[in-house]
């Protein structure tokens, strides 16, 4: 099962990110790390697409006078003389990490694994980011940047064989101002999480925290007398009337949700969450919008 | 109902202590994994109710376990009581002839007895009364326990012949077990012998007597052989009120041929009834058999002493006795020979052999050996049958083989010197056998003897002048008889043998005589096969031995002579249980006994196996609740069950479809519904059958045939309706006359059957009439009688005659071609009862004879139905047919 799933991931991605338009994150900083890229840095640089024409002035390459524009100018030489410039072209790395832990592999009644859930969404923001143009990394150590069609395939894999057990992003370096998106159902105790953001936000980097729960765990659906099993090895739990407790259950994950949204604001990053019973495309536009370029 | 193990039921006390523990036990709780079981840790200490089995699960534990504890306490339903004394049970059965109607009754008492036994641990000793089928006589199986005497007891059969009572006798005074319970179950026929045996029975033990079937035993014996009829004999033990009871004729081959019923008075022993059947039937009867439950005593097996008569022709002038028109016997010999074996030769020869009638025309018999040898004959059951004539007339001696005193000379009416006219016969008496016969007007009588009047005359005349003197006088002799006809077998003096009656008057006169078997009389016949308690026909038994052929009439049956069929092809003979006369005694009760009565008593039935079923259920269904409660029986899992029980619970029934959905997809023939139930069956299964044969035969595909009714069904999807006619039918009602005419002038065609009327067997009388009122209104054409001309009879096989159940009759049909149609005829009239000979029952079998029989007869039957079905299908296509000499000649030409 395992050995089929990064194609059919890359694949089921593909086809979902080409419904939507090539995806821009918007680069409000000039770092030194960004490379030449597709995008346009709404400044004058090197890049194919054109800017503007201005004035020759004096000192300027003969070869970069559009001799075309000047001829329709109808002026004297140098003083109807134009010269054609182009906008500077960069790319941005977007760093995905995709929670694997154990937790993440379970479903509930008529639903998906919410680590399917997480794939398909991780890999589909890809698809569109490299469509963009830009160069998406993974966040696990020893993992290098991608670009293209080819990057898309090579990213499932990687996702595919990432098994850490930590359900948190681990430790590495990340590029500076990189924007950095976490999908993972982030039920770790909240000062773990605090403590990792606060490191990303320190590299520095932004972005956004999607949280992927199964509609059973924001219901609880169980009734009677049940012996709850965990899948972390953090023990079991006789209840003796799951219906009795399900509303303090409800507000404890409730009072969970509420301190992830706090400590991601504080990091600067954006919160959502996304139920695995929805349809993927909510999650996709969510981020979508929350990558899009601010005006 | 009894407990076999009433102690087990102490084990319910134990049931409250499984109450308890069951209730403090929860259930198991069902297992859910569950990501976020941090939270759930947190909350755990809310609520902590202890979980309890639900009250209702309880109750289904508890009822289940209750069941399998009464289960194994064994209750017995129906249980008999438990039977006296403590020592080994004395099992004795009567298994003669007479237990065989009431033989599962028996068993199942038998049985009982032994189940009650077993219970109490006891051992059986078995013995059964009669003669086993290989010779052996009755002795006591010793006691042995109840399983293995099953096998014995279920072995044992009811034999052909009666018990051995001084033999059983004789080893139960050997038998000397104290303590001893005897049970006896007798078939209620004393025998002989049968105080001793009581005797013997109960100085055994303590003696408890099953007895007897509530119906009277019943023997039928052989048969009398009248003139015009078999008389069938019957008896019974003495019932107190009248009973009746059915005899069946039938033939070789199964077939019934007549019916007759025996009523019996209260109090008496013995009833007899006629039946009455032609010749030619009663000829091929092999066996007369009682309408109640198989047993030999209710069947008598018929053999040639039944059916073959020879009739030995003797006359007075044997030169010019063949002379044609003129001699004495050529009319005599004209009249028998079709119907039986006649012979001639001088006296000597004849008596040689066997010989059923003797007629002497015109032969006076002088004191003589030749007198004292016929004398002999006649004494012994022969029938002699004498003819006057000159000869006679002119004896000097009187004759003494005479059933009168004759006057001297003879009486001549009309004639040149005469004043009288010649007389007529006056109609006969209806006690003598010639009752029934018509007497034609034209018979004279010109000259004949006279009989000296006596007051003693009237009752030995079978047949009178119409002046009132007698012309056929009779006289029984020791076994036989002598009759007089007064007159010549030859026209000189009547012309009486030039009619049919001369014919019939023989022929009852034969059949009354008693048949005979040819073969020498010591001739010890082997048996060929033999009957079974039950009358069914088996072969020989060890035991049995050969006959000899003059023994039959006095033996008794026996093991060594088991009733049924000895001897070679050509000379078989029939030993009978009714053959040998004796009185059916019913057996007393036996002193000092306790009687029960063999009644259908239910068998026990044991309990145990049910409540285990039931205690099995109970706990099924709990494993299932149980599965539920902790959430491992799932909706899937319980669907794959169902699909896997409900074929099993929901067995389908077998549903009858709605046959006529819509006629016009299939070709399919119609029958007329009558009302009659039993002719629309036949007409049903016939028109199956022959749809049958035509989709065997032909590429046209017929589907079932259909009911219809005019004026309600549309039968315009009929090519061919089938119209049996019952006496009763209604006229017809103005629209089902309309929907007819309509029918048959679309090119339809009606196959109207008065089956059988015109066939003279009279089984459908009256069905002549009942067509003239049923066809008033129709538009039936100008008739003629079918001939091999018609295009019917050249449609698909070449047919020369129209066989159904009966033969010869004229077939109708359309005498003048209608272009219109096809030159089609609309209706076909006819009486050969077709659908009987066309049907096929279930098993594939044709239940109707066909008479007189054979399979050619009923292939020709299927032939003319096929070529009807053409006929209808297909026209005149084949018309040209009839045709073809004309043009084969032409060709020639």
């Amino acid at each position: 099962m395992a050995a089929d799933r990064p194609a059919i991931t890359a694949r089921q991605a593909e086809a979902f990110a080409s419904r939507l338009p090539p995806l821009l994150v918007a680069a409000e900083r000039v770092a030194a790390t960004v490379a030449q890229g597709l995008h346009g840095r709404r400044r004058v640089g090197q890049g194919d697409s054109f800017w503007q024409f201005r004035h020759y002035v004096a000192g300027d390459a003969l070869n970069r006078v559009d001799w075309r524009q000047s001829a329709k100018s109808g002026q004297p030489a140098s003083a109807g003389w134009f010269v054609r410039e182009t906008e500077w072209e960069a790319a941005q790395t977007v760093c995905l990490w995709r929670d694997s832990s154990p937790s993440m592999h379970w479903r509930g009644d008529g639903t998906v694994e919410k680590q399917e859930r997480a794939g398909l969404l991780a890999l589909a923001l890809a698809a569109l980011l490299l469509r963009g143009g830009e160069r998406v990394m993974p966040i696990h150590p020893g993992a290098r940047p991608v670009v293209g069609r080819l990057g898309l395939e090579r990213l499932a894999l990687a996702l595919e064989t990432d098994r850490d057990n930590a359900g948190l992003p681990p430790d590495t370096p990340l590029p500076r101002h990189a924007t950095v998106v976490l999908i993972g159902d982030f039920l770790s105790p909240l000062p773990d999480i605090e403590a990792t953001m606060a490191r990303l936000a320190a590299t520095p980097a932004r972005g956004y925290v999607l949280q992927i729960l199964d509609p059973a765990e924001t219901a609880l659906p169980y009734r009677g007398r049940t012996r709850f099993r965990g899948l972390e090895n953090d023990g079991e739990a006789i209840v003796p009337r799951v219906e009795s407790i399900r509303d303090d259950y409800r507000h404890a994950l409730e009072a969970h949700r509420a301190g992830l949204a706090a400590i991601c604001a504080a990091a600067g990053f954006g919160f959502g969450v996304h139920l695995t019973d929805r349809p993927p495309e909510t999650a996709l536009l969510a981020l979508y919008a929350a990558l899009a370029p601010t005006r | 109902m009894i407990l076999v193990f009433p102690w087990a039921l102490a084990a319910l006390a134990g049931l409250p202590l499984l109450w308890w523990l069951l209730r403090v036990t929860p259930p198991t709780p069902r297992t859910e994994t569950f990501p976020a079981l941090r939270f759930l840790l947190n909350l755990r200490a809310t609520e902590e109710t202890p979980a309890r089995t639900p009250w209702w699960l309880l109750a289904l534990r508890l009822s289940a376990a209750a069941l399998a504890i009464l289960a194994l306490a064994h209750p017995v339903l129906d249980a008999g009581s438990a039977l006296p004394g403590d020592g080994p049970v004395l099992l004795t059965i009567d298994n003669g002839w007479a237990s065989a109607p009431g033989w599962s009754r028996r068993l199942a008492a038998a049985n009982d007895v032994l189940d009650r036994a077993e219970r109490a641990g006891r051992k059986v000793a078995l013995l059964a009364t009669a003669v086993n089928r290989a010779g052996n006589s009755p002795a006591i199986v010793a006691p042995m326990p109840v399983p293995d005497l099953r096998a014995r007891l279920a072995a044992l059969r009811p034999e052909a012949w009666p018990e051995s009572r001084p033999v059983a006798t004789a080893a139960l005074r050997g038998w000397s077990h104290p303590g001893t319970t005897t049970i006896y179950i007798g078939d209620g026929l004393a025998g002989d012998g049968f105080p001793a045996f009581a005797e013997a029975l109960a100085a055994t033990g303590a003696v408890t007597q099953i007895c007897c079937d509530p119906t009277p035993i019943r023997v039928l014996r052989t048969p009398l052989a009248e003139a015009d009829r078999l008389v069938v004999r019957l008896s019974q033990t003495p019932q107190p009120v009248a009973t009746q009871v059915g005899v069946l004729a039938q033939s070789g081959d199964g077939r019934i041929l007549s019916r007759a019923t025996i009523g019996i008075a209260a109090g008496e022993a013995a009833g007899t009834a006629g039946i009455v059947l032609p010749t030619e039937l009663r000829n091929i009867l092999t066996k007369l058999v009682l309408d109640a439950p198989p047993s030999v005593g209710s069947m008598v097996l018929l053999d040639e002493r039944w059916r073959r008569r020879p009739v030995g022709l003797l006359s007075g002038d044997p030169i010019a006795a063949d002379a044609p028109f003129a001699g004495t016997l050529f009319y005599l010999n004209r009249a028998l020979g079709p119907y039986g074996e006649v012979r001639t030769g001088d006296a000597k020869t004849l008596l040689e052999r066997q010989l059923a009638v003797l007629i002497l025309a015109d032969r006076p018999l002088p004191d003589g050996a030749e007198r004292t040898a016929i004398a002999e004959w006649v004494a012994k059951g022969g029938l002699l049958i004498r003819f006057a004539g000159p000869r006679m007339a002119a004896a000097e001696a009187p004759d003494k083989l005479l059933p009168v005193r004759l006057l001297g000379g003879d009486r001549q009416l009309g004639g040149a010197l005469s004043w009288s006219k010649p007389t007529g016969l006056a109609p006969f008496a209806p006690n003598a056998p010639f009752a029934g016969l018509i007497v034609p007007s034209e018979i004279a009588i010109e000259r004949q003897v006279l009989a000296e009047p006596d007051a003693g005359l009237p009752e030995h005349t079978w047949a009178t002048l119409t002046d009132g003197t007698p012309l056929v006088t009779q006289a029984p002799l020791g076994a036989g008889r002598v009759v007089l006809f007064h007159t010549t077998a030859n026209a000189d003096w009547s012309n009486l043998p030039l009619s049919g009656l001369f014919v019939d008057m023989l022929r009852r006169l034969t059949a009354m005589s008693a048949g005979v078997t040819t073969g020498a009389e010591a001739t010890v016949l082997a048996p060929v096969e033999t009957l079974d308690g039950f009358g069914a026909r088996t072969p020989p038994p060890l035991s049995a031995i050969g006959l000899a052929a003059n023994a039959f009439a006095v033996t008794p049956v026996s093991a060594q002579h088991p009733p049924g069929l000895y001897g070679p092809e050509s000379n078989r003979q029939a030993l009978n249980l009714g053959s040998a006369p004796g009185e059916l005694a019913p057996t007393p009760p036996i002193p000092g006994s306790r009687q029960e009565p063999l009644t259908d008593t239910p068998p026990e039935k044991s309990l145990a196996p049910a409540l285990i079923v039931a205690a099995f259920v109970l706990l099924a269904i709990d494993t299932i609740v149980s599965l539920m409660l902790r959430g491992l029986w799932r909706a899937r899992l319980s669907a794959a069950a169902l699909a896997l029980l409900l074929p099993i619970l929901l067995a389908p029934p077998a549903r009858a479809l709605d046959i006529v959905a819509n006629p016009a997809l299939a070709t399919r023939l119609g029958y007329i519904a009558t009302g009659n139930e039993e002719i629309d069956g036949i007409a049903r299964s016939g028109l199956s059958g022959l749809s049958d044969f035509v989709n065997r035969h032909t590429s046209a595909t017929l589907v079932q045939p259909d009911a219809v009714e005019p004026g309600t069904t549309d039968l315009s999807f009929y090519p061919l309706l089938y119209w049996p006619i019952v006496v009763d039918a209604p006229k017809l009602d103005p629209a089902q006359i309309a929907a007819l005419n309509d029918y048959m002038s679309r090119g339809g065609i009606v196959l109207i059957d008065t089956r059988g009327s015109g066939s003279g067997a009279g089984f459908a009388p009256g069905t002549e009439n009942a067509l003239r009122r049923i066809t008033q209104g129709l538009n039936i054409p100008v008739l003629a009688p079918l001939t091999a001309e018609h295009v019917l009879s050249r449609s698909f096989y070449l047919l020369t005659d129209f066989p159904g159940r009966f033969v010869g009759e004229a077939v109708w049909a359309q005498r003048d071609q209608d272009r219109a149609n096809d030159s089609v005829s609309p209706v076909i009239i006819g009486g050969n009862d077709w659908a009987a000979a066309w049907a096929v029952d279930a098993a594939g079998r044709n239940p109707y004879a066909v008479i007189p029989g054979g399979q050619r007869q009923r292939t020709m039957a299927y032939r003319f139905g096929l070529n009807l079905v053409m006929y209808a299908l297909t026209g005149n296509y084949k018309g040209d047919q009839v045709h073809i000499p004309a043009i084969l000649q032409r060709l020639g030409q």
